[in-house]
């Protein structure tokens, strides 16, 4: 019966209920959505730089990465790169050779890495040849050929077919020049990277600064998914103990932090959707208990004990709070699917989100579980927030209550 | 045999800026099957009696008695079990649950004593059909007129067989018909189940019902007559 009446006293005041329903899906939505928004933004950016920039390991000389040094290089790489492709889980490997260097063109300089890849396996590891917006990717038979960001292209007022004169240091340490034709030009989401990487053929720049052949800066490996990435870094590591071997997590720190600062804001976020769904709960519930006065008085008058009245309030708050949390999950996947396929389109704050990595198009994403787990939390900060207008419920004088007073 | 007895009963309200004393000293007893109606001026101290005596309130002073166990010194929660299980009330203003039909607020105080339904769906069509209500089994309370909902208030109060029925007031808001049926639905349970009824009153025609009115003024007794109606 208690349950009976708790369930029918929702539906009492429908414009009130209706409104609490709303509050607590939306807050739901809300909460869920954005967590779903940041989820997928983390998850793209990390994806894009697995997937275009690192891989998920990269193996170098141990002081590589302090100044590129090119005499800090892989000796027999095709060797070692030979044993990575044994290992199980591994999709791809690739070699490059990196340095920094200097490009040109009539109008200006800028600073650049600069990558020389073996195009055909690069492609086993990076999706680079997919972010070409200009041009194609690399055609063996042109000699020379260069891909540059779009950034860098701007920076340098080159185009496609431009010359760029990149200065560089030769093997054996002189300084050269070499001039690149650009044949394609990329956009990734990342703008630094945009504005920085200048690939071109390693067989080119072996030629340019005399590199051992056989030799590489890094290798870089791509695996069948993210879950084994520990495990294949201690297996490389163990087979090449002199090399130096770091997943994409080690190689890009920021990623990480970022990644957890925007999980930290989503929480932060939930939190205070939370709250304010706490306080409008608490709100409703005193009114209606306010409102009931006289019938809680009588209830309490006839013998329905304190224990009975606090659980129909409890009750009641709960029916609400499911009914929200229901629509509310309905709305949530219903939307994070619609978008997660469609993506949301955040081109007019696009160099803000670029400049530190993010892509410009979202793609919500959320694992199935997650629902279940926020609908939860709504449910128990509806039961918290019950609490105090069923104390008050309780706490009413019989006597006086069935008056009115 | 006293069923219920009053002694030395004081009460003072507090929160009134001026301490009010409502009743002073009121020393009464109760025997089984009693029919008997409060009356005095408004103010005097008629329903503070009642909820004293049902339990809904606790005296500042003095023991009530009930069945040789004195209520006064009980907790909010054992009262709240002690009217469930001896108390059946009646309020002026019906006090019926709104989202509960007929049948439901009647069966109500049964569920909570856990009584069974089949007992519950008895005791509901033996008192519809006595209070003339059977028709508006299935209707919700907004539906029906001040009568009938005092009338289904009075079933309710009914229902679970108290000892003791206290209504404060219950024919104020109603017409001469609806009295009429209510107070001859009230006798009737009175001989027939012998419950013993106090109501708090200004009406005459609960007064002429009546076996035994007490006067109240000031919160002391100024007279307690037994009539001839017995």
């Amino acid at each position: 019966m208690i349950v009976n009446i708790a369930w029918r006293n929702v539906w009492r005041n429908k414009l009130r209920s209706f409104v609490v329903i709303a509050a607590i899906a939306l807050g739901l939505w809300g909460g869920i959505f954005s967590y779903a928004f940041m989820q997928g933004m983390s998850d793209q950016q990390i994806n894009s730089t697995i997937h275009t920039e690192t891989g998920h390991i990269q193996v170098n000389q141990p002081k590589f990465l302090l100044n590129y040094d090119l005499q800090t290089n892989i000796k027999n790489s095709v060797n070692i790169e030979k044993t990575i492709r044994s290992f199980s889980g591994v999709k791809g490997v690739t070699s490059s050779i990196q340095l920094t260097a200097m490009a040109s063109t009539a109008v200006t300089s800028f600073g650049i890495k600069i990558n020389g890849i073996d195009p055909e396996s690069f492609k086993t590891v990076n999706e680079l040849n997919k972010y070409i917006i200009k041009g194609n990717f690399f055609d063996e038979k042109i000699p020379n050929s260069a891909i540059i960001g779009q950034q860098l292209a701007e920076k340098l007022h080159a185009d496609l077919h431009s010359r760029i004169v990149i200065t560089l240091q030769s093997y054996t340490g002189e300084i050269t020049y070499f001039a690149f034709k650009v044949v394609g030009i990329y956009k990734l989401q990342n703008s630094e990277y945009n504005e920085q990487m200048v690939f071109v053929k390693k067989k080119d720049l072996q030629n340019a600064i005399g590199f051992p052949n056989g030799n590489a800066s890094v290798i870089n490996i791509l695996l069948a998914n993210n879950e084994i990435t520990d495990s294949l870094e201690r297996q490389i590591q163990a087979k090449f103990p002199n090399l130096q071997v770091q997943t994409w997590l080690e190689l890009s720190p920021m990623m990480q932090v970022m990644s957890g600062t925007l999980n930290q804001m989503s929480m932060i976020f939930v939190f205070i959707i939370l709250l304010a769904l706490a306080f409008g709960i608490i709100n409703t519930m005193l009114m209606a208990v306010m409102d009931r006065t006289r019938e809680i008085g009588m209830l309490l008058s006839i013998g329905m004990n304190q224990k009975k009245v606090f659980s129909m309030i409890v009750l009641e708050t709960l029916f609400l709070s499911l009914s929200g949390s229901i629509v509310g999950l309905i709305i949530s996947i219903i939307t994070v699917y619609y978008f997660g396929i469609h993506g949301i389109d955040l081109s007019f704050i696009s160099e803000g989100i670029n400049a530190i990595g993010f892509s410009s198009h979202v793609y919500p994403v959320l694992d199935i579980g997650f629902y279940p787990k926020f609908a939860f939390m709504v449910i128990v900060i509806a039961l918290i927030s019950s609490l105090l207008p069923a104390r008050r419920a309780i706490k009413l004088n019989p006597a006086e209550a069935v008056r009115g007073e | 045999m006293a069923v219920i007895e009053v002694k030395e009963l004081h009460k003072t309200y507090t929160e009134t800026i001026v301490p009010v004393n409502a009743l002073n000293g009121i020393n009464l007893s109760f025997e089984k099957g009693e029919f008997t109606a409060i009356v005095g001026p408004s103010g005097c101290g008629k329903t503070t009696l009642l909820n004293i005596i049902g339990g809904l309130d606790t005296p500042t002073e003095g023991k009530i008695i009930i069945e040789g166990e004195d209520i006064s010194g009980l907790s909010a929660s054992q009262l709240v079990d002690f009217r469930l299980r001896n108390i059946g009330f009646v309020f002026q203003a019906y006090n019926l649950i709104p989202v509960l039909t007929v049948k439901e607020n009647i069966e109500f105080i049964m569920d909570l004593q856990h009584k069974k339904n089949t007992e519950s769906l008895e005791r509901v069509s033996y008192l519809l059909e006595l209070m003339g209500m059977k028709d508006k089994i299935n209707v919700r309370p907004k539906y029906l007129s001040g009568g009938q909902q005092q009338r289904v208030a009075v079933a309710r109060a009914l229902a679970s067989k108290p000892k003791f029925v206290l209504a404060d007031e219950p024919t104020a808001n109603l017409d001469s018909k609806s009295t009429e049926i209510l107070l001859e639905l009230m006798a009737t349970m009175n001989k027939t189940e012998e419950m013993t009824f106090i109501f708090s009153t200004h009406d005459q025609r609960v007064m002429d019902k009546a076996h035994r009115i007490i006067t109240l003024e000031d919160g002391k007794i100024i007279s307690d007559a037994k009539t001839a109606k017995k």
